[in-house]
């Protein structure tokens, strides 16, 4: 009997969900919920057992499966995980199964809004298994239309603004990274578009340093604009705040890490000599991101739009660890790839539950809500210090092996990468204090906390895996460091 | 002597003379009251027929009437098109004639079998003179369907326009024809190609190329020929605009493909970067004004242009990738804005209106309206994984593998402006509130259209491989050929 790929059926499941729900009347709203749930439920489970079933001594690519697509341009239809997306995907699992698990405060729309939530998400699977240049491209940019009418329909006060902006600016990133992967096709001259063949092609006879020159800029900005790369990181702090729950959960932890995972992928690997050439631009600019938009969040009221600058802000941490250009450093930006994703995407949510109650998300109107909820505000406080870098929580090993491994080449900006630690740590511990602390505001009396286990269960799952990684890094560094070893060569 | 013509080769034209001849002679037999109710599905029914006998044309390839008229890949990929056009507009003009019944139908129907006509034969041309001809009936059926609906101003007007700026465009073609002919002495497109071969260009030839490019950029409303665009796709009845924006269209591009980029080939070198520069600005200039308008045809019009631009760019690259991706364009095209059309007709029966806001809610009110829609400004923006995304990623294969960075660069600019304005109608039928809240009843026939337009575009956009192959084909068993 043929066992069917892994990846396939992972990318089959919340398909089939999908239409599952396509068909189902909109009336029965409770029977689209437990179908979205199942259907992600199952990949994020297979997504664990996908990374735990990766052979890390073996390397390479597994699990692959192969289709031939459009043979006019070499595109196949070709998926294979390593350590770095075996990763990745549990990172989706979590953060798509718990993302259906706190919609359920959506009232009107909702088959339409657990469709559109499910094409974003299988859009976002799919991309993250992809070995196929084109596929890439196309699955990652199934979620902008999703995410504009998700915005538009289920957001917040100025969301017409926000789901404009956002799908305006990813769209011209996007646009921006495809011109250059097309050169990057026709440079390479092999006809074809499969990662693989291109990445064995071009170890042994690289580009010119002209065509990198072109090339390289175009993929790097038009993904890092997807990862708020200063000064395009406009769209993220009032596109986040205005997106509904769970969508701020999966742009911010998710789909933004697709921009990191693309120049991972296919600017730096690809094309190191150019990468090697512009990283010290890229590693001035990270320290802006981070002292900028740490600062710009310090003065915030909104808590959506301290989470969505801080968000901004630690996206310079992996572009200095990207510019750093040493295997530490891609491990440590793998590692901060996948526990900040897990953090934002627990942080939104905590936010977005909080705000379902007392109908607010600013710091003047929240006060001494850890009396009345003391769950959600000790899993937020839990997620702030994961934010700030305190050890326990992934995210620490993941910022020291970045500052370790910049420290050689960038002594400055790795000086100013840690002074924006102790900024996170400020605006994080304001909002501690002026949300959690302190008397309780007489209007918040009614507010009430997490109590069933099924409203605690995305919280936990979330603050699981964070302080999982962060005890034991190990569990996740050996299949990391197994892809980063051939990703690229330090310098 | 009377010539040998080869009769196999112009089945599918002979069918539709004899569809056009049987049209005529329904209408002054058929009992007055039934009159309207059997041309439509007639048509339907005899187009479907005709379809059967292109689907065993497959094979067919060879020259008649003396060299005149050729049948080969490129001809049949577009008479398939134009077939699959028609069945839209016959059914986009059946729903459009329920919202003015006084109206009499018949000569309209004759019309767009003449139309059909013209279509045919200008794939099928190998000379100037059939060329001129089958412009010149596509032309004069479009002028009098755009004036067919003599109490309304607006089309009246629009008709005025298309007349006047059609028949320049006419003049400067015919112009440019005898330009050419003094130069080559010849009309026939084998014979000039054979001339192209072994002469350079000269100003006489270049200024005849020029004039010819001015009408068949009338045709595919390209800047700076577009400025009938606007007015006419607004004022002209809705069937007629569909039919402007994707039959008229493909007829022009089909030939720009086979006069600039086969038959004049050899003189390529001198205007690959003219096309680059022209389709950059007509991106632009369409997009850039489609940003500001409020009625939804206007807009469909500026969004013509701003596709033709697009289009242009696979012209600029001149190669076998850049007419492949322009005929996998137009045929997402197709769906994608026969869809849209047929919305627009269905919507308009009810709301009695073609402005944008009146849109609203559009999805609340009809499901399968609002989805239909959706799915074909999405395709229109190029957004992935519908046809419109991977036809303009084929064009811009075509144009970065020229070498022209830059025009691959404004494409993807204006990528982000266009999205900006079918966004814009995408918030409007899915978010704003309906303005009445009655629901839009559709009928089953139109629910079945409607769905085979989705799952086209749909699977075009996903399917990519089938339908770039059956391109490629069609341009490499293109006669005259000299990539």
């Amino acid at each position: 009997m043929m066992i069917p790929n892994p990846l396939s059926v992972l990318l089959l499941v919340p398909t089939a969900g999908l239409a599952l729900v396509l068909l189902t009347p909109a009336a029965k709203t409770s029977l689209i919920r437990r179908i979205t749930s199942i259907a992600l439920l199952i990949p994020f489970l297979l997504s664990i057992w996908i990374f735990m079933a990766y052979d890390a001594a073996l390397g390479g690519y597994q699990f692959i499966q192969k289709i031939p697509w459009v043979d006019a341009f070499g595109i196949s239809f070709h998926l294979g995980v390593d350590g770095i997306n075996s990763l990745m995907l549990i990172l989706v699992g979590a953060g798509s199964f718990t993302a259906a698990l706190v919609s359920s405060s959506i009232k009107e729309r909702v088959k339409e809004y657990y469709a559109l939530m499910l094409l974003m998400i299988i859009g976002t699977y799919a991309a993250f298994c992809s070995l196929d240049i084109f596929f890439f491209f196309l699955l990652h940019e199934i979620a902008t239309i999703p995410t504009f009418l998700m915005i538009g329909i289920w957001g917040g006060a100025r969301r017409n603004y926000a789901a404009m902006k956002i799908t305006l600016y990813l769209t011209a990133g996007a646009s921006l990274a495809l011109i250059g992967l097309i050169a990057l096709y026709h440079a390479t001259g092999l006809g074809t578009f499969d990662l693989v063949a291109i990445q064995q092609h071009l170890t042994t006879n690289p580009l010119s340093i002209d065509a990198q020159n072109i090339i390289f800029p175009l993929v790097m900005l038009g993904f890092g604009i997807t990862l708020t790369l200063w000064p395009f990181h406009t769209w993220a702090p009032v596109g986040y705040a205005e997106a509904p729950t769970a969508v701020s959960m999966l742009h911010a932890g998710v789909i933004k890490k697709l921009g990191a995972y693309a120049i991972i992928r296919f600017a730096i690997q690809l094309m190191p000599d150019a990468a090697h050439a512009w990283m010290p631009i890229i590693a001035g600019l990270a320290v802006v991101n981070i002292l900028f938009c740490g600062f710009v969040a310090l003065t915030q009221r909104d808590v959506k739009y301290i989470l969505a600058y801080s968000s901004c802000s630690h996206m310079g941490y992996i572009f200095l660890g990207l510019a750093a250009f040493n295997i530490i450093g891609l491990n440590g930006v793998v590692f901060l790839m996948f526990s900040h994703g897990i953090m934002a995407v627990l942080a939104f949510a905590l936010t977005g539950f909080i705000e379902n109650q007392t109908k607010t998300r600013s710091l003047d109107d929240w006060g001494g809500l850890l009396q009345r909820m003391p769950f959600i505000g000790t899993c937020f406080i839990m997620a702030a210090f994961a934010s700030a870098g305190v050890p326990g929580f992934g995210n620490f090993p993941a910022e020291m092996m970045i500052l370790l491994s910049s420290w050689d080449h960038y002594r400055i900006q790795t000086v100013l990468a840690v002074l924006g630690i102790v900024i996170t740590a400020i605006y994080m511990l304001k909002t501690i204090r002026l949300g959690f602390h302190g008397p309780l505001l007489p209007k918040l009396n009614t507010v009430i906390d997490a109590r069933t286990a099924m409203a605690k269960l995305p919280f936990v799952i979330l603050l699981g895996i964070l302080m999982m990684v962060g005890f034991f890094p190990s569990l996740i560094l050996k299949n990391i460091s197994a892809a980063t070893k051939t990703t690229i060569v330090s310098k | 002597m009377f010539p040998i013509i080869d009769w196999h080769l112009i089945t599918l034209e002979l069918l539709i003379t004899l569809g056009l001849a049987s049209l005529l002679v329904i209408d002054i037999f058929a009992p007055k009251n039934m009159r309207n109710d059997i041309i439509g599905p007639f048509s339907i029914a005899a187009l479907f027929v005709i379809f059967g006998f292109w689907l065993k044309q497959h094979d067919v390839h060879g020259t008649t009437f003396g060299g005149m008229f050729v049948m080969d890949s490129l001809g049949w990929f577009f008479k398939g098109f134009f077939l699959i056009t028609m069945f839209f507009i016959f059914v986009i003009a059946g729903q459009f004639f329920k919202s003015v019944p006084g109206e009499k139908r018949n000569v309209f129907y004759l019309l767009l079998w003449l139309a059909l006509l013209g279509m045919f034969f200008v794939a099928s041309s190998a000379d100037f003179l059939v060329l001129f001809i089958s412009i010149e009936i596509l032309s004069i059926s479009l002028y009098v369907m755009t004036a067919y609906l003599k109490s309304d101003s607006h089309s009246i007007e629009a008709g005025m326009k298309y007349l006047i700026l059609g028949a320049l465009s006419s003049g400067f073609l015919l112009y440019g024809i005898s330009l050419l002919y003094g130069a080559t002495h010849s009309t026939r497109f084998e014979a000039i190609a054979a001339f192209a071969n072994t002469h350079a260009m000269t100003p006489l030839v270049l200024f005849s190329l020029v004039l010819i490019f001015a009408a068949v950029g009338f045709k595919i409303a390209a800047v700076p020929f577009h400025m009938w665009v606007p007015d006419v796709y607004q004022g002209a009845p809705t069937p007629v605009t569909a039919l402007l924006s994707v039959g008229s269209k493909a007829a022009g591009f089909v030939m720009l493909i086979r006069l600039f980029l086969c038959v004049f080939a050899a003189w390529h070198l001198q205007w690959g970067a003219v096309f680059a520069v022209l389709a950059a600005i007509t991106m632009c200039y369409g997009n850039l004004v489609a940003m500001f308008q409020t009625n939804i045809k206007r807009l469909f019009g500026y969004s013509s242009i701003a596709h033709a631009g697009y289009l242009l760019m696979g012209a600029a690259a001149g190669s076998v990738l850049g007419i492949a991706s322009m005929n996998f364009y137009l045929l997402g095209y197709l769906f994608t804005n026969l869809t849209a059309f047929l919305v627009v007709v269905l919507t308009f029966n009810v709301i009695k209106s073609d402005s944008i806001d009146d849109y609203a809610g559009l999805m609340k009110r009809s499901g399968i309206l609002g989805v239909s829609l959706l799915i074909a400004l999405v395709s229109l923006a190029g957004m992935p994984p519908l046809a419109g995304f991977f036809g303009k990623f084929a064009l811009l294969m075509a144009t970065v593998q020229k070498g022209y960075l830059w025009l691959a660069l404004i494409a993807a600019v204006n990528i982000v402006i266009s999205l900006y304005y079918y966004m814009r109608i995408a918030k409007t039928i899915y978010v704003d509130a309906p303005k009445h809240d009655s629901s839009i009843a559709v009928s089953l026939p139109m629910r079945l259209t409607l769905s085979i337009g989705i799952v086209t575009i749909i699977a075009i956009g996903f399917f990519q491989g089938p339908f770039f192959n059956a391109c490629i084909t069609a341009v490499k068993g293109m006669s005259f050929i000299q990539l």
